[in-house]
């Protein structure tokens, strides 16, 4: 029995196109005019209850909007959210006391209050039964070692602190499912461990359902077992982490700066097998050189090496390959060759959910009308 | 010499049009401000016809007399109202005195000129409200230029009166974080007895003792009096001179409690 | 309902902690407006002082309409100055949506979130204002008249909330309410003085459109034994009538906002 459930959901935003100054605002006035922006597109997808799902997608690819929805801050243009079988929106209340959001860098904690104080007032909020709050209390201090801290208002934290009190104030009130925005962004790596931790630990030990949009790989290679991918507002990859970590996780970027000048189309270089040139710049002028490798057939070194047999290079630096190269490489189709082999390996559908999908990941052209706004 | 001039006056100028576009940076702002005086000229020209209801004159002054007076006043009123105990306790609270310090020109004439840039840019922005209270209030302004030069000099000595007295005011934010409280105070006080809100004329005699040993009343009463037509321009010689008085003595006060204050802040490290 | 009067309580509690942190600040802000109100009173002191009465009122007369308005506008002042800020604290800042995620109502967190002290001050001028006019006028204090001044003030603290809540839901569309409040805001100083010195236009607005007639003039016109009608008695319901007017407007910004998500 799924606790979320998504279907063909849209959003749909008017916004409207205004000419600056005053005679802008006036002809705003007499002859208005919008365009249609599609933040989200008839989306589907179902969680069950006690999953880790990473949500992911480049800025403006309809992440936030997609929360929004989910959390009941937005009402739908079209389609059905279902959360713990209630409209987030229409039951706003009774769907805020079973959830628990965190919002990127913006802290639900008050400035100036001691963060003790702030729990206190938390607990309060959403009813927390006074023993059971006692309970946790104790427990979080344990975990996400905030002993020293509960005298601490939150305007005195430095970053980490601010997210380990976060996290506190989030799930006091014990939750069934969670949203995460951001919650490692701008962490030093030891802080980003503890907290994934703590989340782990939480899903682990109360099943907490935890849905976490982020740009940090790192987090969803550690927390989640399921990745959902939108890009401009659509659905291209709703399935195992696993099978993204094999086609992209193994890949690695050099890029070379060069003395001499190498943007004339055509160069030639000889490369390694398993390495390819991703490009040589732009124009003749260009001094730069990028060239991506599969770890598995090639390594660094051998790839570094050959290449600089050819070019007097002058500066290079080695980068594993961005969330937007991922997502791009996705909508072209990059998986479908991993899931057809997955698919004949495995003998099932390498995609979860029950519907209209072929076999890219990628979805089918909406059949309805899509809604205006408001 | 004539480099150095032309240098300074280019920097002070370009201090003064800092000012303008720090003003105009909200215009709903500033309609919102227009609409706001509105209301209140209105209120105030109801107020004073009932309270000449029943009387020709009030304290030699006839209805017409004080609601051009009122009406004047409450357009020239930026003159009292200053913002450099606002910037003072700003620089001190974010302990950028010192930088401030560094900057190649006069600390206080820099500050003079964006006082004195701001006050014409604000009473620029409130000529719409004098056309207001010209066609609507029936405001009255004299048609001799001499009232017009009484007005215009005793303005600018008053509005200089204030700066410094101001400054002085100011320096206490050396002394205390808190500058808001004191501001409040001044806004109070500067507001009765600068004559803003009613003529001199009006008050007891005891009031107006100590409205004369305030420089508040140099600063709006005077210039709006003859502006007005209280005050006979035949007076405008011993009014200026009451007025240089008092600046002088305020400029000199004014450096002296300044260089006391900083010597405090680069001693204890502000 | 009870609950949320618990709720409004801990909100209270933790924003005096706030405050004890910054008492320098608390007892200026507290005493600051006392300030403002004393440069006002002080020069219609003086004028009254050069005439025997204004449209038939006296000094005293015109300090109970003052006192009265004054301590309507502080219950707005203490109890929802943080709609004020609605668009630049909250909206823009995405803060807002924190509300729409509590289990609790929006405009009651909005609300809770600040108390504001400054308010208190005015609340004791008004009080002191209403006190000593009332006495030097000899209105005699029966259970009456008390009853009569508390449904008045309350009624006009209703109406100063209701127009800040009507002006403050436009930060939903515009962001920036403030100037709209500051203006809609700023009428009420009309109702300092008894509104028989306006013009009839005037009078009107004051009394059925933006109604802080209702905060001021016409409780103290009663208190004077002086005859308005029905219009002594109807504080409450005006009040009562804008305030529901006011949180459907409210409601109705809210259903834009999740429609748009500004």
């Amino acid at each position: 029995m799924p606790i979320i459930r998504v279907d063909n959901l849209t959003k749909v935003y008017r916004i409207n196109q205004k000419d600056p100054g005053l005679s802008g605002a006036v002809k705003a006035l007499f002859r208005p005019r919008h365009i249609n922006k599609v933040a989200v597109d008839h989306i589907h997808f179902s969680v069950e209850p006690g999953e880790v799902v990473g949500y992911i997608g480049v800025n403006g690819a309809g992440k936030s909007t997609t929360i929004k929805l989910l959390t009941g801050i937005l009402m739908p243009s079209a389609g059905q959210v279902q959360v713990m079988g209630r409209d987030p929106h229409r039951q706003r209340v009774a769907n805020a006391r079973d959830i628990g959001v965190v919002f990127g860098q913006r802290s639900q904690l008050w400035w100036d209050l001691a963060l003790i104080e702030s729990l206190n007032l938390v607990a309060r909020i959403y009813d927390v039964d006074p023993a059971r709050y006692k309970q946790l209390l104790d427990q979080f201090s344990e975990t996400l070692e905030l002993k020293d801290l509960l005298r601490v208002p939150i305007r005195n934290m430095s970053l980490g602190q601010k997210m380990r009190a976060e996290l506190a104030a989030t799930l006091i009130h014990e939750p069934k499912v969670v949203y995460l925005d951001e919650p490692t962004i701008g962490l030093d790596l030891i802080v980003k461990e503890r907290i994934r931790e703590f989340i782990k630990e939480q899903n682990r030990t109360k099943g907490t359902t935890v849905i976490l949009t982020t740009h940090d790989l790192g987090d969803i290679e550690e927390l989640c077992r399921r990745v959902i991918i939108i890009d401009n507002g659509r659905l291209i990859y709703d399935g195992p982490i696993s099978t993204i970590k094999d086609r992209f996780g193994k890949y690695r970027t050099i890029t070379f700066d060069t003395l001499a000048p190498v943007g004339q189309p055509g160069t030639d270089f000889n490369i390694p097998e398993g390495a390819e040139l991703v490009t040589n710049g732009h124009s003749a002028e260009d001094r730069k050189l990028v060239l991506r490798f599969d770890r598995t057939v090639t390594s660094a070194s051998r790839v570094a090496a050959s290449l600089m047999n050819e070019v007097e290079v002058t500066d290079f630096s080695l980068s594993e390959p961005g969330l937007a190269s991922i997502i791009k490489q996705i909508y072209n189709g990059a998986l479908a060759e991993a899931e057809v082999s997955e698919a004949d390996e495995a003998g099932s559908q390498p995609l979860s959910g029950g519907h209209d999908q072929d076999v890219f990941g990628r979805y089918c052209e909406p059949s309805e009308g899509v809604e205006t706004g408001p | 010499m004539m480099q150095a001039l032309r240098r300074s006056s280019k920097m002070y100028g370009a201090i003064a049009a800092m000012v303008p576009k720090l003003y105009l940076a909200y215009s709903i702002w500033f309609w919102m401000e227009f609409v706001v005086q509105i209301l209140s000229m209105t209120i105030f020209v109801y107020f004073w016809k009932a309270v000449y209801a029943n009387s020709a004159t009030i304290a030699g002054l006839d209805l017409r007399q004080t609601l051009n007076y009122i009406l004047l006043a409450q357009i020239l009123v930026p003159v009292v109202q200053n913002r450099t105990i606002f910037n003072f306790g700003f620089l001190v609270r974010e302990g950028m005195v010192g930088i401030e310090l560094l900057r190649p020109m006069d600390f206080q004439t820099r500050y003079y000129v964006e006082s004195l840039a701001g006050l014409a840019l604000s009473l620029v922005l409130k000529l719409p409200l004098l056309l207001i209270a010209w066609l609507v209030f029936g405001l009255t302004l004299p048609s001799a230029p001499a009232a017009w030069g009484a007005f215009a000099l005793s303005l600018l000595l008053g509005q200089a009166i204030l700066f410094y007295f101001d400054w002085i005011f100011a320096c206490l934010a050396f002394y205390s974080t808190e500058t808001w409280g004191l501001s409040v105070v001044r806004e109070g006080m500067a507001l009765f007895f600068s004559g803003a809100i009613l003529p001199l004329n009006m008050m007891p005699a005891w009031l107006q003792g100590v409205a004369n040993l305030l420089p508040f009343a140099q600063s709006l009463y005077v210039p709006v009096s003859f502006l007005s037509g209280i005050t006979p321009v035949s007076d405008a010689p011993r009014a200026w001179l009451v007025q240089l008085v008092w600046l002088v003595g305020l400029v000199i006060a004014s450096r002296v409690v300044f260089s006391v204050s900083v010597r405090k802040v680069t001693v204890q490290g502000g | 309902m009870l609950r949320y009067l618990n709720l409004y309580g801990w909100f209270l509690m933790q924003r005096f902690k706030i405050l004890m942190e910054y008492r320098m600040n608390f007892l200026i802000g507290a005493s600051s407006t006392v300030f403002i109100q004393a440069a006002g009173l002080l020069a219609i002191w003086v004028v009254m002082g050069q005439i025997p009465t204004l449209q038939g009122w006296s000094f005293d007369e015109i300090l109970l309409v003052y006192g009265l308005l004054t301590l309507a506008k502080s219950i707005n002042h203490m109890f929802a100055d943080n709609l004020w800020t609605i668009g630049w604290s909250y909206i823009r800042s995405g803060g807002f949506d924190r509300f729409l995620v509590r289990p609790i109502d929006p405009l009651f967190h909005l609300l809770a979130e600040r108390f504001c002290h400054d308010g208190i001050g005015n609340f004791l001028v008004g009080a002191v204002l209403v006190a000593r006019s009332s006495t030097a006028l000899g209105i005699p204090w029966t259970p009456l008249n008390l009853f009569y001044v508390v449904v008045a003030v309350l009624s006009g603290g209703g109406i100063f909330i209701a127009l800040n809540l009507i002006t403050a839901t436009s930060a939903f569309w515009i962001m920036d309410s403030i100037p709209l409040t500051q203006i809609i805001f700023n009428t009420n100083d009309f109702a300092r003085f008894p509104l028989t010195i306006y013009n009839r236009g005037i009078q009107v607005v004051l009394t059925w459109l933006i109604p802080y007639g209702f905060a001021s003039f016409y409780p103290a016109s009663f208190l004077l034994g002086r005859d308005i009608g029905w219009l002594a008695w109807a504080s409450p319901l005006v009040a009562a009538i804008l305030l529901l007017i006011s949180f459907r407007v409210w409601l109705f910004g809210l259903r834009h906002y999740s429609g748009t998500g500004s």
